[in-house]
């Protein structure tokens, strides 16, 4: 510690003062510190973090209400709460970590903060839109959240029609309208990344220098701006339905809700690959870094980004299997859903092929890393049990549809989350969290999500229907394993929350590299100037360019 | 897209300040263009839900949907495509201009554009009007559906409604932001600082255009045959 803080006349003691501001610019946590320099900031690394603040309280809303639907289901008569409390606390669970947090949680952070770093601009296309889709989001959040304080909804995220247009009692109306404005900040979002990637790329930084993580997020934004208008049509014309009667979907005038249950997963079953693919981008990142070795398959990997985002377009039929759409409408659907399988698996094998003969570094992001993995995998594969058609009549709408969904979205989404929240915590904020704490949450989440979520495939296989406040008693010993394992996943959240706050203040400075890993993010210092880079930064020769490479680049390279 | 803008400074006190983030102007100019197609490409698939429910409405109710698209307006219909084609042309000249850098002229044909772009609306709320008087308006309690033998055919009357709402609520945004940017237009100076943005409205003017030309058909024209 040598003449910290001293310079320039500001004694005041802040969160994270540069180390040195001796002929150094200030980085852009300091550039300025108003609290309109906040608000109205361009700066897409302020917007990250704005972003990453208010989707970690929707994360809060969303577990507590969670935590709500697990504390209904220890007890099998449903004496806890009342039945449409019950209904009330799962739809703000679904709504809330669905539109609020899944969604926009890794693109809007860490691909805001990112994708410009990485190839080497000075900020997204158009930071003005960048600022407003995050107003736009905040609004539609409020909406949302007016409808909770009022009373709540209890039609399910999936607002399916006539229940969401005329039978429910509930503050339908406003959720609806705060989930389509959220959707035009998702759109303004992708438009952006598409946009930069296309046009900000450093001289030199071609396609196939680009990260992974700019790949994923390249076909997430393509997912944004082609899926997220359809479901806004959807919602609007929900919308003038419940509000003024002007309704195409109604079933006593011959209207078909079936119809909306088409235009909703034309956007809904994309918008998984919406929230998986940045975290298969974060993962390509993490496990070539602590492997020390090149990714495998670099252009296998980029390719399967772009491959997800197009066949996911073509499978939303498999969440209507029983609904009334013909037998071959099914059988085509049923087939594409197992192409989805390719290119997931392409991805797993690749990075397990990366940790194969690596110099492995198991800190806290490649515990987390391996972790989505090995969730992924179990999540993917139920996938294809539920893709199969005569297995789906047995376990469609059951627990077994939940369990699945959570190892893909939380074992791999919020994993990936929070792995690269590690991974890229030093170059955020210039501080390192204590290693020891990371790797006991990682721990943590691991045990508990597993115990939460695999009694949940029993439950389904066994028939226990989703979204029901009672079940037969039988099932009380696995529904009480699942509320335990609850409380464990409960703490493995709290628990980083606490020790990443708290490296704010004590957390040791972090060099501009902390994990020896490549790429331009790494290059400028932690954190970065408000212009990202003191002087253009220099493209590497290839990808990845990690002391280890495999076999292949090495011949390529001969 | 198709005639490429004017190379920077070739025509004096026409082109694009650089705006600190982008490295070069041509840069600039292409993010512009490419941030608006991406917009108009969701904007289309925005629509092309609509257009999808009118087709399952139509191949479900086929009877009640000709019965309810013969109550449409289809001669206002058919004046007000020709009133947004004309608004087209009018855009396109204002483009043709900037990019010459006669600014009074692409002024006026900027509020011709915003002109025709009123007499749209104008027509519309006419149009309205009538169906109002003829008991086209089933959602209206106080005023029993014309058609009301055939249910279905409230479904194809308020897919109608959704549809040219939602299109006259963009004409009307883009009308205003026309008219905004008209106002900034008029100033000396503009042209050399923000050509494109000419260029990048006109392609959202054409689109609200092109949303027109097949709302037109597909709710006026096919559903009168038979």
């Amino acid at each position: 510690m040598s003449a910290t803080g001293s310079v320039g006349g500001t004694a005041r003691r802040e969160p994270h003062a540069p180390e040195s501001t001796l002929g150094r610019k200030p980085d852009y946590l300091h550039a300025e510190s108003t609290l309109r320099s906040w608000f109205l900031t361009t700066d897409h690394k302020r917007i990250a973090i704005l972003y990453l603040a208010s989707i970690t309280g929707f994360f809060v809303i969303g577990a507590v209400a969670a935590g709500v639907v697990r504390l209904a289901l220890i007890v099998p008569n449903g004496a806890v709460m009342t039945n449409d409390t019950y209904n009330k606390a799962f739809t703000i669970h679904g709504v809330v970590m669905v539109w609020f947090f899944l969604i926009p949680s890794i693109p809007a952070t860490f691909g805001n903060f990112l994708i410009p770093l990485m190839i080497g601009a000075k900020d997204l296309a158009f930071p003005k839109l960048n600022l407003t889709s995050w107003y736009v989001f905040m609004g539609g959040a409020l909406f949302t959240l007016v409808s909770v304080v009022l009373g709540g909804v209890d039609t399910g995220w999936t607002f399916y029609a006539p229940l969401s247009t005329a039978f429910s009692n509930t503050w339908v109306l406003p959720a609806l309208i705060g989930v389509t404005i959220v959707g035009f900040s998702s759109i303004l979002t992708g438009l952006n990344f598409v946009v930069t990637i296309h046009t900000m790329r450093a001289p030199g930084m071609t396609w196939f220098k680009l990260p992974i993580f700019v790949w994923a997020h390249y076909a997430t934004s393509l997912i944004f701006l082609l899926a997220t208008p359809v479901i806004t049509t959807a919602l609007i014309l929900l919308i003038m339905e419940r509000a003024f009667h002007i309704g195409v979907f109604d079933p006593a005038y011959g209207g078909d809700p079936v119809l909306f249950q088409h235009l909703f997963w034309f956007y809904s079953h994309p918008a998984v690959y919406i929230m998986v693919l940045p975290g298969m981008g974060v993962i390509s990142e993490i496990v070539p870094a602590f492997a020390q070795k090149k990714l495998f398959g670099y252009r296998f990997v980029a390719y399967a980004s772009i491959g997800l985002a197009s066949v996911t377009f073509f499978v939303w039929g498999h969440h209507m299997f029983v609904n009334g759409q013909s037998d071959l409408a099914s059988l085509v659907f049923s087939v594409l859903s197992f192409a989805v399988a390719v290119p997931s698996a392409v991805k797993v094998y690749n990075w397990t092929a990366t940790i194969h003969k690596g110099s492995l570094r198991l800190d806290t992001p490649m515990l987390y890393a391996m972790g989505y993995i090995g969730l992924f995998v179990l999540g993917g594969l139920t996938g294809l049990y539920l893709a199969t058609l005569a297995i789906n009549q047995h376990i469609h709408a059951t627990y077994f549809v939940v369990a699945h969904f959570h190892y893909i979205m939380v074992g791999g989404t919020v994993l990936a989350f929070l792995g690269g929240l590690h991974f890229w915590w030093p170059k955020f904020t210039g501080r390192m969290y204590v290693e020891a704490w990371g790797r006991v949450s990682a721990f943590l989440i691991f045990l508990g999500f597993n115990v939460t979520f695999f009694p949940q495939f029993i439950l389904g296989y066994l028939g226990m229907p989703r979204r029901y406040a009672t079940y037969p008693p039988e099932f009380q010993l696995l529904n009480v394993l699942s509320s335990a394992g609850a409380t464990i996943l409960a703490a493995g959240y709290l628990f980083p929350m606490l020790y990443l706050v708290y490296s704010l203040w004590f957390g040791r400075r972090a060099p501009a590299n902390p994990w020896n890993a490549k790429g331009l993010e790494w290059e400028t210092a932690s954190p970065p100037p408000a212009h990202n880079f003191l002087e253009p930064p220099e493209v590497p020769r290839i990808p990845y360019d990690y002391p280890i490479q495999a076999q292949e680049t090495r011949d390529q390279h001969r | 897209m198709s005639s490429a803008p004017v190379p920077e400074g070739a025509v004096e006190g026409v082109g694009v300040a650089r705006v600190a983030h982008f490295e070069t102007v041509a840069q600039q100019r292409q993010a512009a263009t490419l941030g608006i197609w991406a917009w108009l490409i969701t904007e289309l698939l925005l629509f092309s839900a609509l257009f999808l429910v009118a087709l399952v409405v139509r191949i479900e109710h086929p009877e009640a949907t000709i019965a309810a698209a013969r109550h449409l307006k289809f001669w206002i219909g058919a004046t007000n495509t020709v009133v947004l084609i004309c608004s087209s042309l009018t855009m396109s000249m204002a483009i043709a201009f900037s990019r010459m850098g006669w600014q009074r002229a692409m002024v006026r044909a900027m509020l011709a554009t915003a002109a025709l772009g009123g007499l749209f609306l104008v027509l519309k709320g006419y149009e309205y009007y009538a169906d109002w008087d003829e008991h086209m308006m089933p959602f209206l309690a106080d005023r029993p559906f014309a058609l009301a033998e055939t249910p279905a055919a409230r479904l194809f009357v308020n897919l109608y409604y959704v549809a040219t709402i939602l299109h006259a609520v963009h004409l009307l945004t883009g009308i205003l932001i026309l008219l905004g940017m008209t106002w900034m237009a008029a100033r000396a100076g503009f042209l050399a600082r923000h050509q494109n943005w000419i260029e990048v409205y006109g392609l959202y003017w054409h689109f609200i255009d092109l949303v027109w030309i097949l709302a037109f058909p597909i709710l006026y024209v096919v559903n009168r045959s038979s």
